[in-house]
């Protein structure tokens, strides 16, 4: 009965057992399974819709959420079968207009309607509605987004998904600035949501469509950084945004949806914003959760028209009451293992990363030239500098770009991402660099780009 | 069929364990499979076996479907291999399952009392020794369970779970005749049960008897629901399960049909108690058995049993508690939640075919029939009705029809005032005039209250049925009912719904596309426009919940989905043995001109053969590395004519084809060539996981005549090139020609790069590979 040790042994939660949760009508299952061990929290939809993030649940299927912070939402009512450790909570709305979702769903009609406007348009030439998402931390932006496109997706359409927040990947490692279009359903099973770097190509088959990016190396976490550079990262991706619209018909029509950095009331980020608004010619700016911003962004916008000669409207929408906060350990956990499942893979998908020995010689790795005392920016033509080799490289992943090394520097900077490589080892004596590499195949005469962020974390070889 | 036994078990296990989901195709498969190879009977019972015993709980239905699907297919000799199994075999998977699936095993259970519909043999599918245990160990557990929630009823449930012989002590108060009668006069009878009677088995072999008809429809709702659109419908191994005659006696029952079918049933019964009897003479409840049967039997042909009495009767015996939580004060009350609770929950998203309107237009259950009006509830407590299945209260149903008015219709649309649809259609629907608010429970009763409690999925049904037809005016018409009393309630409900709509709509969206949001129009709550991304949308796919409309372009566009999850699934299995890598990202104009190809993302395996490509000859077939793209490229000539989902695939084929990686198993000839010759280098040596084994890279084997194909040239006759250089001198007409076509399109996708990576590699030299 009391061996020493067992009788201590605190009695099992409550919420790891298999348990039914009912929910009503925009009733929102919260949950945190970011504490769980790697088991997660399993849910299954017994009856009624369900949807994460506008992703719907598929009856009956168990869905695994690992590191996940996110909620379970159900329009019309729904029963799930929970198992697994998590700390959860429903939230009712008895009243449904006190649902955020609501006026989340009607802004999505309401860019259905556009939608629907541009694909019948005799002009060809206008894109659908480009719809950018901005607000504080922690306001549920990039849920919106995500639901957004998700909902845009469900309902048969392309949209592109733009994120300029560098802190967070889209379909990308930190520290980049992507788009992508979502012309299927999101894999909600990834922590985040069908955004991660699992969704993207890999040689072998994804139970999950994946989805195709295009990637722009910031190699910072935030805009403040390098403004000058973010700016430029900006009207490139939105120029080749631009050209996707001309070039697909199906993505012009459903438009796009801008995910941007964390704001405050600062000139500098309301100047990011309007950057990125006039960019991509947004004409739907939503502000979530801050009356102060939108007031600003009304102020500069609401006077403007886009390229397209529309009116901007500025919009502010309730952030969602529960929007979890991702404390910076949560966001720099998920930030490590996103990089580690863009070599290895996820429980779904093993993948088998390679690894090359290479010579000083044979590569070239270029970093930002460290920033001096009185300089804002660096000398013109001083935007990249060859990066000395040095043991202090291990462990961090750097960009591989899509250009020459015989390139201007200008345009190794601003070329897009073919990938990413970790250092695993220096050797300085024997002057050989241990790499690992996604694909098998050589990096050839591809630049290198190190950046300054995110910091390496682990030997990702172990 | 050279196959050894152990061959053929292997095998079976592995197609064993590709059966996750409820698939009517896969069972079909794996029953033909058992069948022709039944020469290995033994082994595959094995294997099947020991599948069930150890698969996850959520995976252990459908392999006892398999078993079904098998034994009732192949009975010979399948049924008599698993037959001294079965008690384990069942039990086992019994123990380990939810309630969900314990009922229907308990449903399968049942069907294997009798002889397998359509065969000409009386024979049950199992002989009544290997099943009444099973059944003696069921009912032993249904009494632990009902013991501890309700103590009062257990006598009774025990006496309509099932049939049970050897329970001597179980008497029953009234003679046979005398008891239907009884059940009739309501609840209160049922007290009378445990008291002394002669003939304790008789009413046991009359739930037996009955049995047959309420499983029929749930089976065959069941099962094809979670078959893939386009299952072929009948002849496949459930057909057991289709019910050609059964049906009209659910949708119209017909007295002469059920007693027809009764008695057939005591025959049944009746042979099969007799080779008990024979067996053992001197048991005395064995011919107590006997003997209640043939008095049944007589009873039955006499047909002095009133219709009415029969189907009481019949209703609590074959646990056809549905139940009649209502009242008998409100008699008329609450006959559409009772129809859905009668459908299987999965068939409210994932059949893709209306629901048969059978099932829509059901009148109300017994808690209308006044004469009889007995509670389950009461008899049974809410727990019971927990474990019964809801669709059981079809053949309860003649009783009733007439009893189905307008009033509580007329009462509903009063509700309809509510502007909220969802809400309406669930007062509408759920909520009656005196509301006998019963408590949901989610938990106790899955099968019932979450479909009840879930407004859209009726809506869908709906919808589906032709009732709600979008707010078209076809919204009137009656999917042709099969009884006219409920096709009126049909038509009631439907002209309420349709009333109901401009209620719905009256608040409507902000403008749609003004371009001006104004935040007071987006935080109105506009319910219908949940249906618009749900329900308007079709059923969703069972796999990733991608809705598909039910229409023609729907279903192909869900058939070309279900066949690439199918593929997928496949290549799945196969890429985890090769192993996979990230690909690199697309550059600009790559993406920019990337196509989302949704469900056409997979090469056709006869197009993306080798062979017809650059005459790489030898180790190229396995050569699968960056075959797997998701995007076709779609370049200027693909793109005029991407129309066709043919085309993409194409090009995407010949792209592949053009950047393929070249590499040959290093050659034992040591006379081959180990520089190329056209540009000197050494050919480089390097183990390649995909091919297992050592290969030289960016190579190809070129006849010394220089033809297109060398396929066949003997080694002596042909030489090594690199693949790059050979291609640059315009080497191998199908190279160039493939080459030709990635040059006029203007950016191939992911591969070009890799080709040109590995060219760039090769010329610099720069990189050396370390191996894994």
């Amino acid at each position: 009965m009391s061996i020493p040790g067992l009788g201590q042994l605190l009695p099992q939660p409550t919420a790891s057992t298999t348990r039914i949760v009912a929910l009503k009508r925009l009733s929102e299952w919260r949950f945190d399974a970011s504490r769980s061990s790697s088991t997660g929290v399993k849910v299954r939809l017994i009856s009624g819709t369900a949807e994460r993030d506008g992703t719907e649940l598929a009856l009956n299927k168990t869905y695994t959420f690992v590191r996940t912070k996110s909620k379970i939402l159900t329009w019309s009512g729904c029963t799930l079968e929970i198992s697994g450790e998590s700390e959860d909570y429903v939230t009712d709305f008895p009243v449904a207009e006190d649902s955020p979702m609501v006026s989340y769903l009607n802004l999505h009609f309401e860019l259905q309607a556009q939608r629907k406007a541009a694909a019948n348009a005799t002009r060809r030439n206008r894109p659908g509605p480009r719809v950018m998402v901005c607000g504080p931390q922690n306001s549920g932006k990039t849920s919106l987004v995500r639901m957004l496109a998700a909902l845009s997706t469900k309902m048969g359409g392309q949209p592109l998904v733009a994120n300029l927040d560098p802190g967070e990947g889209l379909l990308s490692l930190p520290g980049t600035v992507s788009a992508a279009v979502f012309g299927n359903v999101m894999d909600i099973e990834e922590p985040a949501g069908g955004f991660g770097v699992g969704s993207t190509p890999s040689s072998g088959p994804s139970a999950v469509p994946v989805k195709l990016p295009i990637v722009y190396y910031f190699g910072r976490e935030k805009v403040q950084d390098d403004v000058a550079l973010w700016k430029d990262l900006t009207s490139k991706l939105a120029s080749s945004v631009r050209a996707k619209f001309g070039e697909d018909d199906e993505v012009r029509s459903a438009g796009l949806v801008l995910d941007t950095p964390v704001a405050t009331t600062n000139q500098s980020d309301i100047d990011s914003l309007v950057h990125a608004a006039r960019e991509f010619a947004v004409n739907i700016v939503v502000v979530l959760g801050s009356a102060r911003i939108e007031s600003t962004l009304q102020q500069i916008l609401g006077q403007e028209k886009t390229s397209f000669g529309e009116p901007i409207s500025v919009i502010m929408l309730d952030q969602s009451e529960g929007v979890a906060a991702r404390d910076n350990d949560f966001i720099k956990s998920i930030r490590e293992a996103s990089i580690k499942e863009y070599f290895f893979g996820d429980s779904k998908r093993t993948l088998s990363p390679s690894t090359q020995s290479v010579s000083f010689d044979d590569v070239a790795i270029f970093k930002t030239p460290d920033e001096e005392e009185g300089y804002e920016t660096p000398p013109v033509g001083q935007v990249l500098e060859p990066a000395e080799i040095t043991a202090g490289m291990s462990h961090w992943t750097l960009a591989v770009m899509d250009a020459s090394v015989n390139d201007p520097p200008e345009t190794i900077r601003q070329a897009p991402v073919i990938g990413f490589i970790a250092v695993a080892d220096v050797d300085e004596d024997r002057r050989r660099l241990k790499i690992l590499s996604p694909v098998t195949s050589r990096l050839g005469n591809k630049p290198l780009v190190w950046g300054r962020w995110p910091e390496p974390y682990i030997n990702l070889l172990g | 069929m050279t196959d050894n036994a152990a061959d053929v078990a292997e095998d079976y296990r592995q197609a064993l364990e590709d059966l996750t989901i409820n698939s009517r195709i896969e069972i079909a498969t794996l029953t033909n499979i058992a069948r022709e190879n039944a020469n290995h009977g033994l082994a595959i019972t094995e294997v099947l076996q020991n599948h069930i015993k150890k698969v996850p709980p959520g995976r252990t239905l459908p392999a006892l479907y398999v078993l079904d699907s098998v034994v009732k297919n192949v009975p010979t000799p399948y049924a008599l291999y698993f037959g001294p199994k079965l008690y384990s075999v069942f039990m086992g998977a019994y123990t380990k399952v939810d309630n969900m699936t314990r009922r229907k095993m308990e449903e399968m259970l049942r069907t294997w009392k009798e002889p397998v519909p359509g065969s000409i043999s009386s024979r049950p599918v199992f002989p009544p020794e290997h099943v009444q245990p099973i059944e003696n160990a069921l009912v032993a557990a249904h009494n632990a369970a009902l013991a501890a929630q309700q103590n009062s009823y257990q006598g009774t449930q025990q006496l309509l779970r099932s049939a049970r012989p050897s329970a001597p002590n179980r008497d029953t108060p009234t003679p046979p005749m005398a008891r239907a009668p009884s059940h009739q006069a309501g609840p209160h009878s049922q007290q009378a049960f445990p008291g002394p009677n002669g003939q304790p088995q008789y009413h046991n072999d009359l739930a037996m008897a009955q049995q047959p008809y309420p499983v029929r429809p749930l089976s065959a709702n069941m099962i094809p629901a979670r078959a893939p659109p386009q299952a072929p419908p009948p002849a496949g191994p459930f057909y057991g399960h289709q019910q050609p005659a059964g049906r009209d006696a659910y949708g119209a029952p017909q007295p002469g049909i059920s007693i027809d079918k009764l008695k057939d049933d005591i025959q049944h019964l009746i042979v099969a108690a007799k080779a008990e009897f024979a067996q053992d003479p001197l048991d005395i409840s064995k011919q107590t058995r006997l003997k209640a049967l043939l008095d049944l039997q007589t009873l039955i042909q006499r047909q002095d049993m009133p219709q009415d009495q029969l189907m009481v009767v019949k209703d609590k015996v074959a646990e056809l508690a549905v139940n009649t939580r209502a009242p008998s004060a409100a008699p008329l009350s609450m006959p559409m939640p009772y129809a859905y609770a009668a459908t299987p929950p999965v068939v409210v998203s994932q059949q893709p075919t209306p629901v048969p309107p059978v099932a829509v237009a059901r009148p109300p259950p017994p808690a209308a029939a006044p004469p009889s009006a007995v509670s389950f509830d009461g008899l049974f407590g809410q727990g019971a009705l927990a474990t019964l299945l809801g669709g059981l209260q079809k053949p309860a149903t003649p009783q009733t029809p007439v009893l189905h008015r307008p009033p509580p219709l007329a009462a509903a649309a009063a509700a309809a005032a509510s502007p909220a649809l969802a809400t309406l259609t669930s007062a509408a629907v759920r909520a009656t005039p005196p509301p006998p608010q019963r408590p949901v429970e989610p938990a106790a009763q899955p099968a019932v209250s979450s479909l009840s409690a879930n407004p859209s999925a009726l809506l869908a049904m709906l919808r589906q049925s032709g009732l709600l037809a979008a707010g078209a005016p076809a919204a009137g018409v009656a999917p042709a009912p099969p009884q006219p009393a409920s096709s009126a309630a049909v038509g009631n409900i439907s002209s309420l719904l349709s009333q109901a709509r401009p209620f719905a709509a009256a608040p409507a969206p902000s403008g749609h596309g003004s371009g001006q949001l104004q935040a007071a129009s987006l935080k109105q709550f506009r319910p219908q426009l949940i249906a618009q991304f749900h329900d308007d949308l079709g059923p969703p796919c069972t796999q990733c919940g991608r809705r598909f409309r039910a229409d023609e372009q729907g279903r192909r566009k869900k058939t070309a989905h279900m066949d690439w999850h199918f593929r997928v699934h496949q290549r799945i299995a196969e890429a985890e043995k090769r192993g996979q890598h990230r690909s690199w990202y697309v550059d600009e104009m790559d993406w920019i001109k990337s196509r989302e190809a949704i469900d056409v993302d997979y090469v056709a395996p006869d197009l993306g053969g080798s062979g017809n490509n650059s005459g790489d000859g030898d180790g190229d077939d396995g050569n699968q590395a960056g075959g797997d793209y998701y995007y076709a490229a779609g370049g200027s000539g693909g793109r005029a004519d991407s129309s066709s989902a043919r085309q993409p695939v194409g090009a995407k084929t010949n792209d592949k084809n053009s950047k393929k990686i070249h590499y040959i198993a290093v050659p034992d000839d040591p006379g081959v060539n180990t520089t190329c010759p056209i540009c000197q280098e050494r050919f480089e040596m390097k183990w390649l996981d995909e091919a297992q084994e050592w290969v030289w890279m960016d190579a190809v084997w070129v006849p010394a005549s220089s033809s297109a194909s060398s396929a066949g040239a003997r080694p002596e006759q042909r030489r090594v090139y690199h693949a790059t250089c050979h291609r640059e001198v315009g080497g191998g007409s199908a190279a160039q020609q493939a080459h030709h076509f990635a040059r006029a399109t203007p950016e191939p996708v992911l591969g070009k790069r890799k080709a040109e990576d590995e060219f760039n590699s090769l010329r610099g030299g720069k990189l050396k590979m370390e191996g894994y």
